[in-house]
């Protein structure tokens, strides 16, 4: 029996519904209004100073843009590889990743000293600029995704389907690598100027993408009260530790290959041994929330099936990658630029120290609405199209794993 | 090609700060400004600086010393800053190997701060673009102003001469034959941004000065058997009349 997967928009008009939105309309509004103080009173009102350049809303942008590759994954896999458990899955990964960008795009945006010359950022091309090419990158996602979504929807562009999947799968790629490459780009930084950033990027998205891809399946399964069957779950379920494990794989190969040459010892102590705050964020939530919890709780054999665990795993997932964001990001500012080699140096315009950060409420509130707006567009988006699968039930995602 | 930059000795430097003054000075009210501040008086006082100039303890004690440590940008001539630029807003001019920031195209995204290996950028606070020495170009090229005082003003505000400025690509010019003759060296060369501004090091002087030496021989008073006046003679303090 051929089984049809059918696709309805979801009908829900209930105090859910509209309670979600509003409630995301709350750190919207939060967001907005401390992007207007900020862009009123001036940077200095933040945590950011000459020292920080790029504070919690970058850990925040750059999560989201790096999500955003990550959940198309979903989509690639049932189109370009051909697993077709993943197919009914299509549409929603595409959304989610439109959405996910669109959200970490606007906190990037807003967190510019100027985000009012965005149309300079978009007219004015410097091409030897990775930044630059990170412009080209995220508007050719989008167009590519939108493209890709439309071929799923449309039955009469359908002859497009794999191409626009394929070209999708690739670009997403090239997104990452391109935002691994603005710090493996960076000499001037003890802590970045490695080629390795480019991959822990990319498997970094394909690990924190699953995981928003996950919880964002999950609420709109249960809240809809839509059927999903443990096949699915549980395909998820080992896809992420898969990813959990490379990211560990490769951040071990960094962490390794920098302890190797004695320049980066100095900063390798301040981040793995140091008495602050990125030490214990690379060892207790990095590692221990962000990647030994969930590998746990995937594979504890009690848990198996266990719908809150699989939960659980990814919202650890996903704390674990912005934990690994701010000390990557953070962490590599606040260790003093090294003038001068051999020499211990200190002075009262901050050389040789340790540089200070204290996020401030007003870029906690901006991440935060950033992301509330990714997850707004996908909240909004189900209910005016048809991208959510009726049903997910074993029987209907996988009709031959059922008759066997 | 012409490349304009400063030389700074190292050996003369007293850490007077003058140069900051006089840089702040004249760059908050000209072309190049406003350098905002914030919290001036208060704690945690922010604000923008083009030159700052740090001082050091070199050694162990009790073999230490102090070493005052002028930094500004230091117009590489591979400046790392420029390629990275989003939009083409960081520069260097061809004409006189000048890195300028052209603000309007600045959108204060700071990734040239991250380029920098120096520390020499500084965004803006208020203003909110990138902003970094300009070796005062809009008054080393103004017509209006006699040629001597056409120099960058922390040059002419240094009280000991220890900033000089000129063309590093003319063997002939002051700051030439002092990088030559001084072994004036760049900031940390194995970069590869080759940095127009050298630093002239620290050069001790080993002498002995005996009392001899201090004994003035042409000393007037001594020649002149100029009697010191004594405590009986009536001096102006003692004149009433004043």
């Amino acid at each position: 029996m051929n089984t049809k997967i059918v696709f309805q928009e979801v009908k829900s008009n209930g105090v859910g519904y509209w309670g979600l939105l509003g409630f995301l309309g709350l750190f919207i509004l939060a967001g907005a209004i401390a992007f207007f103080t900020a862009e009123h009173s001036g940077h200095y009102i933040t945590g950011m100073n000459n020292q920080i350049v790029w504070g919690l809303p970058h850990v925040f942008a750059i999560g989201l843009v790096v999500a955003a590759s990550g959940a198309l994954n979903i989509g690639s896999m049932g189109t370009v590889f051909g697993k077709h458990i993943y197919q009914p899955l299509g549409r929603l990964s595409g959304l989610l990743a439109m959405a996910l960008l669109m959200g970490g795009l606007i906190v990037l945006v807003l967190d510019l000293g100027r985000a009012d010359r965005l149309i300079v950022a978009m007219t004015s091309y410097n091409f030897k600029s990775i930044f630059a090419w990170n412009i080209i990158l995220y508007n050719g996602f989008m167009l590519l995704v939108g493209l890709y979504i439309w071929t799923m929807i449309d039955p009469k562009m359908k002859f497009l389907y794999k191409i626009a999947g394929s070209a999708a799968f690739i670009w997403r790629l090239l997104l990452t690598l391109g935002t691994g490459s603005i710090f493996g780009f960076i000499v001037a930084r003890q802590f970045y100027d490695a080629a390795i950033m480019a991959p822990l990027f990319i498997v970094l998205s394909f690990a924190v993408g699953l995981a928003m891809f996950n919880l964002v399946l999950m609420a709109a399964y249960t809240g809809t009260k839509r059927p999903i069957g443990d096949v699915l779950i549980n395909k998820l379920r080992y896809l992420l530790a898969v990813f959990i494990g490379g990211v560990f794989l490769l951040e071990l190969a960094r962490h390794l290959t920098n302890l190797y040459a004695t320049e980066h010892h100095g900063i390798e102590a301040f981040i793995l041994m140091g008495d602050n705050i990125y030490s214990t964020l690379f060892w207790w939530v990095q590692i221990g929330v962000g990647t030994v919890l969930p590998l746990f709780l995937i594979f504890c054999s009690r848990l198996k099936n266990n719908r809150k665990a699989f939960v659980a795993a990814s919202v650890f997932v996903i704390v674990g990658a912005f934990a690994q964001l701010y000390v990557i990001l953070i962490g590599g500012q606040a260790y003093p630029l090294v003038l001068f080699p051999n020499a211990e140096v200190s002075s009262s315009f901050f050389d040789g120290m340790v540089n200070s950060y204290q996020p401030s409420m007003l870029e906690l509130a901006l991440g935060l609405g950033g992301m509330a707006l990714s997850l707004a567009i996908v909240t909004v988006a189900v209910k005016v199209l048809r991208f959510l699968p009726v049903s997910l039930a074993d029987k209907v995602v996988d009709p031959h794993h059922c008759k066997s | 090609m012409t490349q304009l930059a400063l030389i700074i000795d190292l050996n003369v430097c007293v850490g007077c700060s003058a140069c900051v003054t006089s840089c702040k000075e004249w760059n908050t009210s000209g072309s190049a400004g406003p350098m905002s501040d914030f919290n001036m008086y208060d704690q945690d006082p922010t604000g923008t600086f083009f030159n700052r100039v740090q001082t050091y303890e070199v050694g162990e004690y009790p073999n230490t010393e102090t070493v005052h440590f002028p930094k500004s940008c230091l117009h590489c001539e591979e400046p790392p800053c420029v390629p990275v630029c989003p939009t083409g807003a960081s520069y260097k001019r061809k004409q006189d190997g000048i890195v300028l920031v052209d603000y309007d195209k600045c959108i204060g995204c700071k990734y040239c701060s991250w380029a920098c290996p120096y520390g020499a950028r500084e965004i803006d606070e208020e203003q909110k673009v990138m902003k970094k020495c300009t070796l005062c170009v809009d008054r080393i090229y103004d017509m209006d102003l006699p040629e001597e005082r056409r120099q960058p003003a922390c040059v002419l505000a240094c009280p000991t001469t220890a900033r000089l400025f000129g063309d590093v690509h003319d063997p002939d010019s002051e700051v030439s034959i002092a990088i030559r003759e001084q072994g004036g060296y760049q900031l940390q060369p194995e970069w590869g941004t080759n940095p127009a501004n050298h630093y002239l090091p620290r050069r001790k002087v080993k002498s002995s000065v005996s009392k001899e030496d201090l004994t003035r021989v042409d000393n007037p008073l001594k020649d002149e058997h100029f009697n010191k006046p004594s405590d009986s003679d009536v001096t102006l303090e003692d004149s009433s009349w004043i």
